[in-house]
């Protein structure tokens, strides 16, 4: 535990980095469609944790993402945790474009 | 330089016995039943907090961002008197108005299935809707 290098740390400009290019892929230009959103969603958690576990960091983690439309109604996220602040870490990301907010969140907890 | 040794036994021994403990803690990879993260009684500490803090109100823009912040915290300190010990704990709270808007949201972890776990709730009424998730990650 004593050991607090690069890899054993929660980077969080690598992972904002890696959450929004997840989002660029996934959803990119699109406008909103109930249909898709689903698949968005779940694309944009799935490659996030690839892209994690490419780090090759000994650190479980969760990863979160909400997509709402936008039609002018108001959305809040809080996290709160209880955890190793020395070695724990989260990240939260939020997108827009013109008709959908998009928040992904991860937590990355060293094991 | 002896001058203290005659004040600094105490200390000594109690710091001996912490690391014993904690030594003895270390080797166990699996938490036992009694200690493991249960969903259901989660849900129902959620589920109590959300309607404690949001039954009967409406939207209101300025407090809703507080009104996230608390029920994420008072979740995490409920569900921390539940004494899972050598749990991790998140807790993550999404608000938002009630106006037709399409919501969906997704989540994966990367994690041991065998210890750790999650528990969800919603609550709704006329005007907000509410998701708390909260997360319990053992540590070895």
């Amino acid at each position: 535990m004593g050991d607090l290098g690069e890899e054993s740390q929660f980077v969080v400009d690598e992972v904002s980095a890696i959450i929004k290019q997840a989002i660029e892929d996934a959803i990119g230009g699109n406008a909103y469609q109930q249909s898709k959103v689903n698949q968005w969603t779940s694309t944009v958690v799935v490659s996030c944790l690839t892209a994690l576990t490419k780090l090759e960091k000994s650190f479980k983690y969760i990863v979160t993402c909400t997509i709402m439309q936008k039609n002018g109604a108001g959305l809040h996220t809080s996290s709160s945790c209880y955890w190793d602040n020395a070695t724990d870490g989260s990240c939260t990301v939020r997108w827009e474009n013109k008709t959908m907010y998009c928040i992904v969140s991860v937590f990355g907890l060293a094991i | 330089m002896n001058t203290g040794t005659d004040e600094d036994p105490l200390p000594d021994v109690s710091k001996f016995e912490e690391n014993q403990e904690e030594e003895s803690v270390s080797f166990q990879i699996r938490p036992c039943l009694a200690n493991k993260f249960k969903c259901e009684k989660v849900k129902e500490v959620i589920r109590e907090v959300l309607n404690e803090k949001l039954k009967g109100k409406t939207y209101d823009v300025a407090a809703a961002g507080q009104w996230s912040e608390e029920i994420a915290v008072m979740i995490k300190d409920r569900v921390k008197e539940l004494n899972y010990t050598r749990y991790k704990l998140m807790v993550q709270v999404v608000l938002g108005e009630q106006r037709g808007a399409g919501v969906v949201t997704a989540t994966r972890c990367l994690w041991d299935a065998d210890s750790d776990s999650y528990s969800s709730e919603i609550f709704t009424n006329d005007t907000i809707f509410c998701m708390a998730v909260v997360y319990g990650v053992f540590f070895y």
